[in-house]
């Protein structure tokens, strides 16, 4: 940028500059007010003349344009018009867009004006410039040789210019530079001023390089996003429960309460701001806040959802609207008498979003008397407003001027005291969430008095955005006997867009009104001469939040008019594109079609073809299993439509002509299409920059493809908000449904420039059903024309309950499902139908220490009964200290010992549990709830005040083995001293001198109060008789007549050695049962009846091992040991939960003794209890398995026959189950959980057709996972997975958990009460 | 949210950030050291504007801890290349102007910086599926697969360059064992 561009920040500033060239005019009058339309905020004249222009004593020139570059290139445009007019190098052009205190107020950058309209002041203004320097360049040289004339064209009067210089025919040169050295001029622009020949553009026409790539693709700070101040804070808002309804009494009147103590615990934290409804939290970090938006409690008072919203035709029809009629001839009611045919139909277009690929983002800062943010400063201290404040904010808005006049009215500033400076943003096709944040900035920096910064999440710019809106087309008519249309009675409903900023809104300054606008009529009137037609636009307020989306009614009017006439054509037996042509008296347009159809080798015909095609569409991904649904089931059709978008008040005016023809193919079986090709003719007159124009056409058929085939906001059927909240709910075109797009630029060098940034996507949706059209003989009326729609259409299956909502609900029942599965032969073996809740699980002993015999048991209660009664009497006597504290242990031991002590203690994993969250390794503190109140886990540290410090071995020998503390006092089996007692003493000497030889920490815990009878420490002597068999099981193996079923089916193999070190440390240190072995009503382990049989750890499934596990291939000994050192598997997935630091302390151990672990583990699970095998068999193998381990895809490890044959499996059954929720679990988990033809993932991306979570029998570990994510994975190699707590509803995440079992476990039935399972488990903490 | 020291490399330059090691690298890569690249699209790991190389492997910041990245080399947008002298993936997609509003940029190149690497002439599909998660609004898909294809030639004809992105390069002993990091992963044709 120019160094003259950076400094001057205002009008003044320009007003005031030595050396330099201005073009004025007068700031735009007060507009007449225009019924019907939003206001349009008029010039400030105490703001003085605007600047359209400015040339330099630096060779530089700066053009001020009030409209801002969307992407979609204007910038780079008005540079070449600049550049073009004054003959100046392009790179000598600067271009500022939008800022308020600069750039002239041109109303928002809507409706494709910029270049059309926008971009003539510009160009007069540099023509005019121009003129000046030839003239100043005369008077320098005189005027020798000179003939009068005209000095502004060139050839008149002998001069030119050239690349930034005056050329006298004599060869002198003079640049404007020089020109202007010691100069201030001021020209008021002339509308007079002829400007140069477009024979004679060498620049304009050309298609130059965009301005603005470079700094984009190397990280330079271009964006709003990249904006950082001295001293900035970090601002999120928390909104309201309403998503998306921005109309109702409720709105902004909603807040019941704020409870800040939640948040008191997160550091950093400023400010929280509330204002009405309007909740904001500054803190210092960007973490901070966004942790404290996601902690803060609200209460939120109830509120009255909008209309039903399942079906949009009837919630539109219903919604209040007056019907105004903008075009009518002929007699409607004669030709509806003379048509032999009549043709009725509606169409419906749905909630869509602009989906801007980054959440908007401000920042604001607000200054009273003589603070100054080393930006503007051009009022005078004492010429502030009547607040004294002062406020600049910097935003990604569409429309500048218009949120400068919003803010003004949220603060009270006077608008001169606000400046808004326009940085680039993510594109968003119309207004987005980009004045929203910015209001909310400039709340957040008012109230801190420091600059704020803040960041709308994914979330809220997904819910929050004002849509595009839902609209509704009817159409009355019919065909005569010739033929001819006989009659257009054509209706449509649009609710209205106004979308005033949130804030607004929020705080109560403005009220929650919703108003109706006159917007429906855009492009209502079709181009067709039908003879008798009236056009009735229904103008009504807003249902939910919606402001200007790219084509804004004009798309969806289009598609009704071009939906429409390909039905008459087909009614009438005639060639679409030919019965177009018969009633189109544009002869620009006719020239149009037929060259479009031309080019795309448009075959006529009269009816739908139905063809199959000759090949099966493009795979776009390598080696994806498309599934039996590849072979045959393709039809392919072409479908035509014309439109020429006419935007702004009725009647408006016409951007460019354009003209679709669309090849698609659609699946019969799935009801998937896919836009294989498209060609557009586009005629746009004068291209400025024709490689913009294409870039501009490519982009509008690719987002329109996209609105077609993929988008429609999900509204939540109860609340009525909206419930896409990520990408998955909202899925957009990828990569993989790029279609072929040939473009022709129709060269009209003679005409005017016509707006290009929308006019390519009008014709694109009825193009595309039309097509859908030809290749099924099925008409298609309202988008997304989704698989689960074109599946119920042709009749494959019957069509989704509740297909506004979006939820493919009925698609997931096990009827529907059987359908598809007939048809591709590959019916799951079991029977659909729910599980029951988990019931009692079969029984399992514990294969080492055998029940005993009841007479041991009453022996042993009596044994307990009397320790009790001696305890009670304080005779459990306490072991007496010894003085080993203060880590003095270190010098006591051998390293050697303690080494093994630390992996001993790795594999108790005493470290988690006596560990709490932030605090010194094992000082104790954890909070554990229990069913039995909370335990807080003791300091194992050798301090003698708080932790063991005191304790002799034999006191901790005694707590191993016994579950007493040194003093005597039993404790809680939390600490599960019932396996530790199997440790041997050289293990527990180890173990003691591990820990005797850690720092000591001095960290008193909390002392943990249970509730009665639990808190008579005592009555754990009767627990321990019913529950503890002390002491280390005897090395040799019990006799087998001993054994208890089923383990007396193991052979004598089972009892090597190494099955008993396994044994040993699995059940002993290890303590697995203590977790993975269900408990009874007091807390014991059921040994005897389920041992290792899964159990609930802290919401959590803790799975079953040995023979009741879940893997759907079975575990082998080394697929264990590689589990448990490395915390993950390709045939079984990864540790998570409470199991990652399990596998973390195991990684300590020597590998013989987790491969004994594992050959023990492993060995239970060999020999599965009678009855047991429909739960624990692998599922069926498939009749042809691979011969040899190979790697599901490429780079994956190599899995068994069974497993490669399991993802295969659901593979190939992905390809029949598509529909919304295969869409979210594609766009939502696809990054990293993808069958190999992917992105590449930093991570683990395992077969989730082998991860026993999704074939077990409960849902929770699958739901807490994707509720929490992975963000502490046991390794790091693992990689890490988000939360999606905030993202998705409880009714998407059990959508998407009941999607995975059906396609990844599909021998399993399907889970029973997934909302209710979801809602609990979100109940619980991370 | 407490703080812990974490070392790593990024761009070449070693960093010590003492950060609570809970918070997501992309806040710590634009907030802490000031690095405009990756950007914020989602936090999901679902758009791909926030990609990163770690060990020269794509990566989406947004959905991993900074804590994840210790003792790693980490190399944004801004360590491929700059104006004076870009990457080769930057210069072709310059070339191709295979952007409209940008936002995405950083993705598409980090993603092609990684896929051009384990893959060095990818089919048409090859590059689809690799870019299938990166996800752009305003349709620039058709400049972009044309860049990619682009920016495979430029590296093959310079491969010196390609090569000269030593930050991109694993670390070898800080490699983590296991599938994830195996070497260049082979696309199937």
């Amino acid at each position: 940028m120019s160094a003259r561009a950076a400094t001057w920040r205002t009008r003044a500033d320009f007003r005031q500059a030595p050396g330099v060239l201005l073009v004025l005019r007068d700031p735009p009058a007060p507009p007449a007010p225009s019924p019907g339309q939003p206001p349009i905020v008029a010039g400030d004249p105490a703001e003085g003349l605007e600047v359209l222009l400015a040339v330099c004593d630096d060779g530089q020139a700066i053009a001020l344009l009030g409209h801002v570059d969307l992407g979609t290139g204007i910038r780079t445009a008005y540079g070449q018009i600049a550049a073009e007019e004054l003959d100046l190098p392009l790179d000598c052009v600067v271009v500022i867009l939008g800022d308020t205190a600069r750039a002239p107020n041109q109303g928002p950058t809507i409706a494709s004006t910029s270049l059309q309209i926008h971009a003539q002041p510009l160009r007069l203004a540099a023509a005019q410039a121009r003129a000046w320097l030839v003239d100043a360049a005369r008077a320098r040289w005189g005027s020798a040789g000179e003939s009068a004339g005209d000095a502004g064209a060139a050839g008149d009067s002998g001069l030119s210019t050239q690349a930034g210089e005056v050329v006298h025919p004599d060869g002198r040169r003079l640049a404007y530079a020089e020109l202007l050295t010691g100069q201030h001029v001021e020209l008021m622009l002339d509308a007079a001023t002829p400007t140069k020949p477009e024979a004679d553009y060498t620049v304009v026409g050309t298609s130059a390089p965009r301005l603005d790539l470079p700094a984009k693709a190397t990280g330079g700070p271009v964006y709003v996003h990249d904006h950082r101040l001295p001293g900035m804070l970090h601002g999120r808002v928390l909104r309201p429960p309403y998503a998306g309804v921005d109309a109702g009494d409720f709105v902004g009147r909603s807040l019941l309460a704020v409870h800040e103590a939640s948040i008191l615990h997160i550091p950093g934290i400023q400010k929280i701001v509330v204002i009405g409804d309007f909740i904001g939290i500054v803190a210092d970090r960007e973490e901070q806040a966004e942790a404290a938006m996601l902690a803060l409690q609200v209460d939120w008072a109830p509120f009255t959802p909008v209309a039903k919203l399942d079906d949009l035709a009837q919630a539109i029809s219903a919604h209040p609207s007056t019907p105004r009629v903008v075009a009518q001839h002929g007699d409607l009611l004669a030709a509806r008498l003379e048509a032999s045919i009549t043709l009725d139909r509606s169409y419906v277009w749905p909630y869509q979003m602009h989906a801007s690929i980054g959440p908007s983002c401000a920042v604001a800062t607000w200054r009273v008397g003589g603070e100054t943010d080393g930006v503007a400063d051009r009022v005078a201290d004492g010429e502030t407003g009547g607040l004294g404040a002062r406020a600049t904010v910097w935003a990604g808005t569409q429309n500048p001027h218009v949120l400068r006049a919003d803010l003004a009215k949220l603060t009270g500033l006077a608008d001169t005291d606000i400046e808004v400076i326009r940085l680039e943003a993510a594109g968003c096709y119309g207004r987005n969430s980009a004045d929203d944040v910015a209001a909310d900035a400039l709340l957040l920096a008012r109230a801190v008095g420091r600059p704020v910064r803040v960041q709308l999440t994914r979330a809220q710019e997904h819910a929050w955005e004002p849509k595009g809106a839902a609209q509704l087309m009817q159409i009355q008519g019919g065909l005569r006997d010739d033929g001819a249309p006989a009659g257009y009675d054509f209706q449509t409903s649009y609710p209205s867009n106004g979308a005033p900023t949130l804030a607004l809104l929020l705080t109560g300054a403005v009220p929650a009104v919703g108003l109706a606008f006159e917007m429906g009529d855009r492009t209502a009137v079709p181009p067709y001469a039908y003879l008798h037609q009236r056009i009735t636009v229904n103008d009504m307020a807003p249902i939910l939040r919606a402001s200007w989306l790219r084509g804004v009614s004009a798309l969806p009017n289009s598609f009704a008019h071009e939906s429409y006439i390909d039905e008459l054509a087909t009614a009438a037996g005639v060639d679409p594109v030919a019965y177009r042509l018969r009633y189109l008296d544009d002869p620009r347009a006719a020239d149009l079609v037929r060259a479009t159809a031309d080019k795309a080798g448009w075959v006529p015909h009269t009816k739908p073809q139905q063809q199959q095609p000759a090949q099966p569409p493009h795979r776009n991904r390598p080696g994806l299993l498309d599934g039996p649904a590849d072979q045959g089931d393709w039809l392919s059709g072409q479908g035509f439509a014309y439109a020429r978008y006419t935007h702004s008040k009725f009647p408006g005016f016409g951007a460019a002509w354009a003209a679709w023809v669309a090849d698609v193919r659609v699946n019969k079986l799935t009801g998937e299409v896919r836009v294989q090709r498209v060609v557009v003719g586009h005629d746009a007159g004068l291209m400025v920059n024709p490689k913009g124009v294409q870039q501009q056409v490519h982009g509008n058929v690719l987002q329109t493809t996209s609105r077609a085939l993929k988008e429609q906001v999900r509204i939540d059927p109860t609340t009525r908000t909206v419930a896409s909240r990520e990408w998955g709910s909202y899925p957009i075109l990828t990569f993989l449904d790029v279609p072929v797009v040939d473009v022709l630029l129709v060269p009209r060098p003679g005409e005017a420039p016509l707006g290009v940034g929308e006019s390519a996507s009008v014709p694109g949706t009825a193009a595309i059903a039309n097509a859908i059209f030809d290749a099924t003989g099925v008409r298609f009326r309202a988008p997304p024309f989704t698989p689960e729609v074109v599946r119920a259409a042709l009749g494959v299956l019957p069509a989704p309950a509740a297909p506004g909502a979006g939820l493919d609900a009925a698609e997931s029942g096990a009827a529907s499902d059987a359908n598809v599965d007939e048809k591709h032969g590959a019916k799951p073996d079991a029977k659909a139908g729910t599980v029951p809740a988990p019931g009692p699980l079969p029984e399992a002993a514990d294969p080492q220490r055998p029940r005993r015999a009841a007479w041991a048991v009453a022996g042993a209660v009596v044994g307990g009964l009397i320790s009790l009664g001696a305890a009670a009497l304080g005779w459990r006597p306490a072991i007496a200290p010894v003085q080993l504290g203060g880590g003095a242990g270190a010098s006591l031991y051998a390293p050697d010992l303690i080494n093994r002590g630390r992996q001993l203690a790795a594999l108790g994993n005493c470290a988690t549990c006596h560990t709490a969250e932030g605090g010194r390794p094992l000082a104790g503190g954890l909070a554990m709830a229990t069913p039995f109140g909370t335990v807080y886990s003791t300091n194992l540290t050798p301090d003698a005040a708080t932790g063991i410090g005191l304790w002799s071995f034999s006191a901790f020998q005694r707590a191993m083995r016994e579950g007493v503390s040194r003093d005597g006092h039993h404790l809680y089996p939390a600490f599960p001293y019932t396996a530790f007692t199997q440790t041997t003493d050289a293990d527990l000497t180890a173990l003691y001198a591990y820990l005797m030889a850690q720092p000591a920490v001095a960290h008193a815990v909390p002392e943990t109060r249970l509730a009665w009878p639990y808190n008579v420490r005592p009555l754990m002597a009767l627990w321990n008789a019913l529950y503890l068999q002390a002491g280390p099981v005897p090395a040799p193996p019990l006799p087998r007549a001993q054994l208890m079923e089923p383990q007396r089916s193991l052979d004598a193999a089972r009892r090597s050695p190494a099955w008993q070190r396994g044994a040993y440390l699995v059940n002993g240190l290890g303590h697995c049962s203590a977790c993975h072995t269900p408990r009874d009503a007091r807390g014991g382990e059921l040994a005897q009846s389920a041992y290792l049989g899964g159990a609930m750890v802290k919401g959590w499934e803790a799975p079953p091992l040995g023979a009741l596990n879940r893997s759907p291939v079975a575990w082998t000994e080394d697929a264990m040991t590689t589990y448990l050192r490395r915390g993950h598997h390709p045939e079984h997935g990864i540790a998570g939960g409470p199991m990652a630091p399990v596998v973390q302390g195991l990684a300590h151990l020597p590998e013989v003794d987790v491969r004994a672990m594992a050959h023990y583990l492993v060995s239970l699970q060999a020999a599965p209890a009678p009855g047991l095998s429909g739960l624990s068999a692998p599922p069926a193998t498939p009749a042809t398995p691979p011969a040899s381990p190979a790697p599901a895809w490429p780079g994956a490890a190599p899995l068994s026959a069974a497993a490669l044959a399991l993802v295969t499996q659901a593979s190939v059954r992905a390809a029949a189950l598509p529909g919304a929720t295969q869409r979210l679990f594609e766009s939502a988990c696809g990054a990293c959980h993808h069958d190999g033809a992917g992105p590449e993932v930093q991570g683990l991306n395992q077969p989730l057709a082998l991860n026993a979570n999704l074939h077990g029998t409960r849902p929770d570990n699958l739901i807490r996972t994707v509720l929490d994510g992975i963000w502490q994975p046991a390794f790091v190699e693992i990689g890490h997975m988000p939360a999606f707590r905030h993202a998705l509803d409880d009714h998407q995440i059990a959508e998407l958990v009941a999607y995975l079992r059906q396609r990844f476990a599909p021998t399993q039935p399907p889970w029973a009460d997934l909302p209710g399972a979801v809602a609990r488990a979100r109940t619980l903490p991370p | 949210m407490v703080s812990a020291l974490v070392t790593t490399s990024v761009n070449g330059r070693v960093e010590r950030l003492v950060v609570a090691g809970g918070v997501p690298l992309l806040t710590v890569l634009r907030n802490d050291l000031g690095l405009n690249g990756p950007k914020y699209g989602c936090g999901l790991g679902q758009c791909g504007a926030c990609l990163v190389l770690v060990d020269g492997r794509a990566a989406r910041s947004c959905a991993m801890p900074v804590s994840a990245v210790a003792g790693r080399q980490v190399t944004t947008l801004e360590g491929l290349g700059q104006a004076q002298a870009l990457h080769p993936v930057q210069q072709a997609f310059i070339q191709t102007q295979a952007a409209q509003c940008g936002y995405c940029l950083n993705g598409m190149i980090i993603a092609t910086v990684s896929l051009l690497r384990r893959c060095p002439q990818p089919t048409d599909a090859q590059v689809r599926s690799a870019l299938s998660h990166n996800l752009c609004r305003c349709g620039s898909h058709l400049e972009i697969l044309a860049a990619v294809q682009l920016a495979a030639r430029l590296m093959a004809a310079q491969p010196a360059a390609a090569n000269a992105m030593s930050t991109d390069q694993p670390l070898g002993s800080q490699t983590l064992a296991g599938q994830a990091s195996a070497a260049p992963m082979p696309l199937r044709p």
